[in-house]
């Protein structure tokens, strides 16, 4: 693979066989990319309109991207962020509680581990639809489908909110049975897993809360096997689970209601690739000099958005119109990019 | 054929081997507020017992669970869900209540001595009306598995206390459920969330109540919808109004 050759643009109708397959390779922990032609279809059509809508943003957009490897001529991810969690309606998650219950008689002080239903992600907005190729899970192609996002929502702030969420999948065997989901959900949804999340669809759908407890759920309660799942991933989810850690989202706080998996959150501008994003204008006369370092580089259109890869020094305050990047994008004198190194630790440790 | 009496200091000695209606030791003891009534043979050998209390809780708080029912419904999924409930609270608080209905290990009628001290019971409640509550309420054993071992501590309490139940109660007599109370949920709990065994205990009569469970429902008591915080035992009541 050639990270000179990767490409993240907004989806576009044409993409429609390369998401059919990507929907059909990743049955498992990709709930927000159906695997029905139509509904991708209208996935695909909602996303090139809220790239080109000039209104007021509402919440309920939700952008989707592909990762487009130019040398191979196709398709090898996607990723999306949908603008407002639980638009109209509320967001459930559990929220993780620890409370002490003593008695000075008993001699007895503990630590409880509880669940609460919560709705406190409610309007953040969620990073979404994760999907790369396995084999271009090596390497940089995964940190440029990431973290680009990031810097689309920085650019564009006033379409999200400055609180970040990202849900992931949690312990499912082959089957599809999720241990979380036969000691807490099962007992109140009365169905399999699958048929719970295709019926929801989400985790906003008001039925939730006509149906889950209100009241905490006591950990200590549940079979074993459900305590564990509690805060685990998916094996599929290792990977953009990590990339999000290492933005500096919490994973701690908040699971998914339905399988335990980890919800991370984080405020957008605590993350590293917001705080050490800056924006290169492309000047002649220009002279970048210094070790070069891998950036995500992404432009400043919205409908025309664009990432990629490429090595610049870290220390450089702008770019020649000469540089092969600006060449790659098609810009010319005059344009912006807002660019972020992949590795600010290296970057540091270059100088 | 049964003789009822006032208690004399030398029954002491008699009930303090007995176990009561809750499965616990009668340990007799005259206390304000409350009154010992004695069911005894011709001889005047003490055969059974019972201890009449004015007003439960009022200074040391009595804690029970209300076993409700919560329905969740959602018509769009056609799910209909009816679960039960537990709910910590106070709700007898201010009730009278029957405590150490017990009788000799040797009584050959238990059930008729028991209801026969029930009905004097509730005689003397008729008489001096004013220093009675609304219900009088009486908590029965909750059901042990063969080693002893209430199911439903086995299914609730013992996530929240480590200690032996029995030894606690042991030590701190009444209190004990006050102090247990202090380390459980004070929010609704599910029932399925417990084991199969605990969910099937809740309200059980167990085997050391089941002579005073007769003469109760004989005298016209019935489960109330409470259970006892610990083994989950029924807690029976009478209205009195």
């Amino acid at each position: 693979m050639n990270p000179l050759a990767l490409l993240l643009r907004p989806v576009a109708g044409a993409d429609l066989p390369a998401l059919e397959r990507i929907a059909a390779a990743s049955a498992h922990g990709i709930g927000s990319l159906p695997s029905d032609r139509d509904k991708l279809s209208a996935r695909i059509a909602r996303s090139i309109e809220a790239f080109a809508s000039q209104d007021t943003a509402s919440g309920e957009e939700t952008y989707l991207f592909v990762l487009e490897d130019r040398e191979a001529g196709r398709v090898v991810g996607c990723s999306g962020i949908a603008a407002s969690a639980g638009f109209r309606d509320r967001f459930y998650s559990y929220r993780n509680e620890f409370v002490v219950h003593a008695s000075a008689p008993l001699g007895v002080s503990q630590r409880m581990h509880t669940l609460h239903l919560c709705h406190d992600l409610t309007g953040y907005t969620l990073l979404t639809s994760f999907y790369i190729d396995p084999t271009y899970e090596q390497g940089l192609a995964p940190q440029l489908l990431s973290r680009a996002r990031l810097l689309f929502i920085e650019q564009f702030i006033e379409r999200f909110n400055d609180r970040i969420a990202a849900e992931s999948p949690g312990l499912a065997n082959e089957a599809g049975q999720s241990p979380f989901w036969d000691a807490v959900g099962r007992r109140f949804f009365n169905m399999d897993y699958a048929q719970a999340e295709a019926l929801t669809g989400g985790r906003s759908k008001a039925y939730i809360a006509d149906l889950m407890p209100h009241s905490p759920v006591y950990v200590a309660l549940l079979p074993e096997d459900a305590q564990w799942a509690i805060g685990q991933l998916h094996p599929v989810g290792e990977l953009p689970f990590a990339i999000l850690q290492e933005e500096g989202f919490d994973a701690d706080t908040y699971i998914d209601i339905f399988d335990g998996g980890p919800t991370v959150e984080a405020s957008l501008a605590m993350l590293r690739s917001v705080r050490h994003a800056r924006t290169l204008p492309l000047r002649a006369g220009a002279v970048t000099l210094g070790l070069p370092a891998w950036h995500v580089i992404a432009t400043s259109g919205r409908e025309d958005f664009r990432a990629v890869l490429a090595q610049l020094p870290p220390a450089a305050q702008d770019l020649s119109p000469g540089h092969e990047l600006a060449a790659r994008l098609g810009l010319a004198e005059g344009a912006r990019l807002r660019v972020t190194p992949v590795d600010p630790q290296a970057e540091q440790g270059g100088r | 054929m049964s003789f009822l009496r006032e208690f004399e200091a030398a029954d002491a000695a008699v009930l303090a081997g007995w176990v009561n209606q809750a499965g616990v030791a009668v340990e007799p003891a005259l206390a304000a507020g409350e009154c010992w009534l004695i069911a005894a043979d011709a001889g005047g050998r003490p055969q059974a017992c019972l201890r009449l209390r004015e007003r439960l809780g009022l200074s040391l708080p009595r804690y029970s669970y209300h076993v409700g029912r919560a329905v969740h419904a959602a018509a769009e999924l056609g799910l209909f869900q009816s679960q039960a409930t537990l709910l910590l609270g106070n709700d007898h608080t201010g009730d009278s209540e029957l405590a150490d209905l017990a009788h000799a290990p040797d009584c050959t009628e238990p059930v008729a001595a028991l209801q026969a001290l029930i009905m004097a019971a509730l005689a003397r409640i008729a008489a001096q009306r004013a220093g009675y509550g609304e219900r009088l309420v009486v908590e029965l054993a909750g059901l042990r598995d063969a080693e002893g071992h209430p199911q439903f501590w086995q299914g609730l309490g013992r996530f929240f206390y480590a200690g032996d139940p029995a030894a606690a109660r042991q030590r701190w007599g009444e209190a004990w459920t006050s102090h247990l109370a202090a380390l459980l949920p004070r929010q609704t709990l599910y029932l399925p969330f417990l084991d199969q065994a605990a969910q099937a205990a809740v309200g059980r009569v167990g085997a050391a109540g089941r002579h005073a469970a007769a003469a109760l429902a004989g005298s016209g008591f019935a489960y109330g919808r409470h259970v006892r915080i610990d083994d989950g035992g029924p807690i029976w009541e009478l209205n009195l109004l």
